[in-house]
């Protein structure tokens, strides 16, 4: 249940970070909500990973999908990797490795 | 053990989140990864759909409301009250829609690229620096803010772009910003100038004086003379006025110094290719369906995007104008107006001339003039580069101009330095000439405006509603002697100088000709009668011939069959020298391929069509031909130039014999015969191995591969076309250069009618739909019929999305 809430509270208050400030705020976000869920360490670097990673690839498909994918095609051609496929890996392993920092400051 | 799980947590993610909030460089630049692929402010945010949001906006010192209405095509129609809110609102928008493109243009125009791509770039920045495109600049912005009009517009123009820079934040930057890693700077009026020094470059660099030098050297000077004519004699001028010039030259009393005798050891920078060039007409109403006059214009340069024009329509006192501007320049550069409309094409003449120097020793602080020891002066530019310490380099000035190439720079040794003397270096104030075009009623105030006009010396057609059509061939150039400008000067005695200027009104120009039109396409300018020397290095042959030929015979023509005109796919040079080829061809033992070929040539109809093998075919030929003739111009020594195409083609009709035909490599003493069969094995050679590479048949849009590069020559920015035409064909389009924009004009009476295209896009965002929408209907031959009036409210029904500019309240 801690694993689902974490990585619902992640999507959210890293949402509203990053609406207003720089993306780095997606690692303040995943870890401060790591510390108050206080989830077991590997538990909770995958709600981060999975948390941030949805944010991301979902508000790109979002972007995405209203424009009829018009830069993702052109910008696939200059990546090695798919476009969603990096910005989820990306952004996961920022989100998973704030979390698991969040969770150890709270860990005894 | 809490401390060090946490320390060890905390470190390995604040590295993460700095190395993906950093642009990197593994052999191939990375961008800031976490920055780029955030969807809240990476790349994603510069996805668009085609609708446009309509906004009200607050602008800092602006005076009044400014209304700007895009049409369907985003092109904005910009209707102001003020002068300075008109150019305030033409730098917004050009902004709004070109940022990255203005910025980009003027750091490659300053030698500024390091600064943005590191290292790979320092050679282009050294080159454009010692050129003195600095210097130029800098000149140029002084006489800009010294005319009190000049200065207001490009304020103004300066205020709005500034104005649009700071309205941006991290996820609305143009995405080549978040690709590259860096962010826009304020505007100056130094940019707006430097983006004419660029043009001026582009267009002036043809030059080869240090080439024709060692020519000279090594050939003599009958071979000079015979390769190397002065004027090849190829048809009309663009103006024949002959025996009417009834003026007074200016003359100069010094005689020009004997030609000089040696062999310059170093290899020039990249020039202008031949391709870039331009087409430019006024049919008058004799001619003309409607009976009033028909203005075209297809300037040809290098295909890019985002495009270097952008179409915009300026309203307010004084002025309705509309057409082709630069971004980062005020004024509309190709256009019309409610009476007249106005088109450029190159003048091609020589205005760059390299002065051979004698220092005094190796610190370069003397040289030699008149028999004493003058002072030179250093400049020192400062080159930032990325990831790299800043490059310091420090160029020697003598009173001509910088010294290009030294030891440190390209140069072999210290014993040859040539001062660049480049009309471009000189104050101007081209700006004042736009300013006043773009109000200009009739034929008087036409020439009013290009009194202001220096460089790069341009040939200006006209026509008004009243019936009138000119041209003028405008510039800034000097009175040559004989032979002045085609080799190096010697820059030890003042009197190899240039010494005066062709005064304005002695330029070479022309109103309403009898036979009913005016034209160019880079041709020799005047007939024999002119009473100046006229020197260049590269008069265009094909294009001016078909072009007057095609309006010779048009009668009550309509902008349709002038549109089929700046669409024409005649290749007049192949219907010159390939009958000639193909009678010289001993075709008895062809089989295969090379039986493939001869066929396919002999029905040709000497149109490069998108579908047309034979095109391919005989481009593949005279590539392989004309190298194979000039071999004894192919040294790798030296540099040296070659004669041109019609020459060769001229030569190989009339003397077949020529010793320049044997090819020095093979013990046989080959004539003309011999080069064309060779060559001919060589090009289905060529075609042979194209078709088995590509699986397909060679038609010449396949062959041709053409394609309009991003400026970052990012593949994923850049599309390959299908078009036809080629360099020498009016429709001028080869691999990687064409017609930049094709602009018609029908000055009627009751209103201007007008269509435009460009290969491009209104917006420089790969992530909209308008990016490429002008691109697609270039490739087909289409063109837009423009929106044209100077009331706002008539636009309604029309607009796609309006802004309102509004003052900001203080």
């Amino acid at each position: 249940m801690k694993f689902i809430i974490q990585i619902i509270a992640t999507i959210i208050v890293c949402f509203l970070l990053q609406s207003f400030l720089p993306w780095w705020t997606l690692a303040v976000g995943a870890s401060a909500v790591a510390y108050f869920i206080d989830n077991n360490a590997l538990p909770s670097f995958v709600a981060g990973f999975i948390g941030a990673a949805l944010l991301w690839i979902g508000m790109a498909y979002y972007l995405d999908q209203a424009t009829h994918s018009i830069i993702t095609e052109k910008v696939n051609k200059l990546l090695p990797l798919n476009a969603f496929l990096l910005t989820g890996i990306v952004g996961g392993m920022v989100g998973g490795l704030s979390a698991l920092t969040g969770t150890f400051l709270r860990s005894k | 053990m809490k401390i060090i799980k946490v320390g060890l947590a905390l470190v390995v993610t604040v590295s993460l989140v700095y190395f993906l909030n950093t642009s990197h460089n593994f052999g191939s630049p990375i961008p800031p990864l976490g920055k780029f692929l955030s969807p809240f402010q990476g790349f994603w945010q510069n996805a668009q759909t085609s609708s446009q949001n309509s906004e009200t906006l607050s602008i800092p010192g602006l005076k009044d409301k400014v209304t700007i209405v895009y049409d369907s095509a985003l092109i904005p129609h910009i209707y102001a009250n003020h002068d300075e809110d008109l150019f305030l609102a033409q730098g917004y928008i050009t902004a709004k829609n070109r940022l990255w493109q203005m910025e980009f243009q003027t750091h490659a125009a300053g030698g500024r690229i390091s600064e943005v791509i590191g290292k790979a770039a320092l050679d282009f920045d050294r080159t454009q620096r010692r050129l003195g495109m600095g210097y130029a600049a800098e000149v140029s912005v002084k006489s800009m803010e010294s005319n009190p009009t000049a200065k207001l517009m490009v304020d103004s123009y300066t205020q709005g772009i500034n104005a649009y820079i700071q309205s941006l934040d991290e996820s609305s930057l143009p995405i080549e910003y978040k690709l590259l890693g860096y962010e826009p700077e304020p505007w100056t009026n130094l940019k707006s100038a430097y983006l004419l020094k660029y043009m001026a470059k582009t267009l002036n660099t043809g030059e080869r004086d240090l080439e024709m030098t060692n020519a000279l050297k090594l050939f003599g000077k009958e071979t000079i003379e015979l390769l190397f004519p002065d004027n090849e004699g190829v048809a009309d001028p663009i103006v024949d006025r002959t025996n009417q010039w009834g003026f007074k030259p200016t003359t100069l009393d010094s005689v020009q110094l004997a030609v000089p005798q040696q062999l310059v050891n170093i290899m020039p920078f990249e020039k202008s290719p031949p391709d870039v060039g331009s087409n430019n007409w006024a049919v008058g109403g004799s001619k003309t369906a409607s009976g009033s006059p028909i203005l075209c214009n297809d300037p040809h340069l290098e295909l890019n995007l985002p495009s270097i024009w952008y179409i915009i329509h300026l309203s307010g006192p004084g002025i309705n104008s509309m057409g082709a501007s630069l971004p980062g320049s005020p004024s509309i550069i190709s256009g019309f107006n409610d009476s007249i409309a106005w088109g450029v094409t190159n003048a091609q003449r020589d205005l760059v001339d390299w002065f051979k120097i004698e220092f005094k020793d190796n610190a370069k602080k003397e040289y030699k003039l008149d028999g004493s020891w003058v002072a030179a002066k250093k400049r020192v530019e400062e080159i930032k580069v990325k990831g790299a310490p800043i490059f310091y380099d420090t160029v020697t000035y003598t009173h001509q101009g910088p010294i290009v190439f030294d030891s440190s720079f390209h140069g072999a040794n210290e014993k040859s330095h040539f001062a660049y003397r480049w009309i471009a270096h000189d104050p101007s104030e081209e700006v004042m000439t736009f300013y006043k075009l773009n109000r200009a009623k009739n034929h008087a105030d036409y020439m009013e405006a290009l009194n202001h006009y220096s460089s790069p010396a341009q040939n200006f057609v006209f026509a008004c509603v009243n019936g009138d059509i000119a041209m003028r061939i405008q510039g800034k150039y000097p009175v040559r002697r004989k032979n002045e400008g085609k080799f190096i000067l010697d820059g030890t005695k003042s009197s190899s100088d240039w010494q005066a200027f062709i005064p304005s009104d002695q330029n070479v120009m022309d109103k309403n000709p009898a036979r009913g039109f005016v034209s160019s396409a880079n041709q020799f300018p005047a007939d024999a009668t002119y009473p100046y020397y006229v020197q260049a290095s590269n008069w265009e042959a094909y294009r001016n011939r078909r072009i007057n030929q095609v309006l010779r015979e048009l009668n009550k023509c309509t902008p349709q069959d002038l549109m089929n005109l700046q669409l024409d796919n005649f290749n007049l040079k192949a219907s010159e020298s390939l009958p000639t080829f193909l009678t010289n061809l001993d075709s008895t033992s062809f089989t295969g391929d090379a039986l493939e070929a001869y066929k396919i040539l002999k029905a040709w109809d000497y149109k490069n069509e998108i579908d047309s093998e034979g095109a391919s075919y005989y481009e593949a030929w005279i590539r392989a031909f004309v190298p194979m003739v000039w071999d004894e111009f192919s040294n790798d020594k030296v540099a040296l130039p070659w004669p041109s195409t019609y020459l060769t083609i001229k030569l190989m009709k009339e003397q077949p014999a020529l010793a320049f035909f044997d090819i020095k490599s093979t013990p046989e003493k080959e004539t003309v015969k011999e080069v064309i069969q060779k060559s001919f094995a060589d090009a289905v050679e060529v075609i042979a191995k194209w078709k088995k590479e590509k699986n397909a048949n060679p038609r010449w849009a396949s062959y041709k591969d053409a394609v309009v590069n991003h400026l970052l020559k990012q593949k994923a920015f850049s599309y390959n076309i299908e078009h036809g035409g080629n360099s020498s064909i009016v429709n001028a389009h080869s691999k990687t250069h064409g017609p930049s924009w094709r602009m018609v004009v029908s000055l009627e009476k009751a209103g201007i009618n007008a269509w435009g295209v460009y290969p491009g896009g209104q917006s420089g965002n790969p992530g909209s739909p308008y990016y490429n929408n002008l691109l697609n209907l270039w490739t087909q031959g289409k063109y837009v019929k423009f929106t044209f009036t100077s009331e706002s409210e008539k636009m309604k029904g029309k607009e796609l999305a309006i802004i309102t500019l509004k003052p900001a309240s203080k």
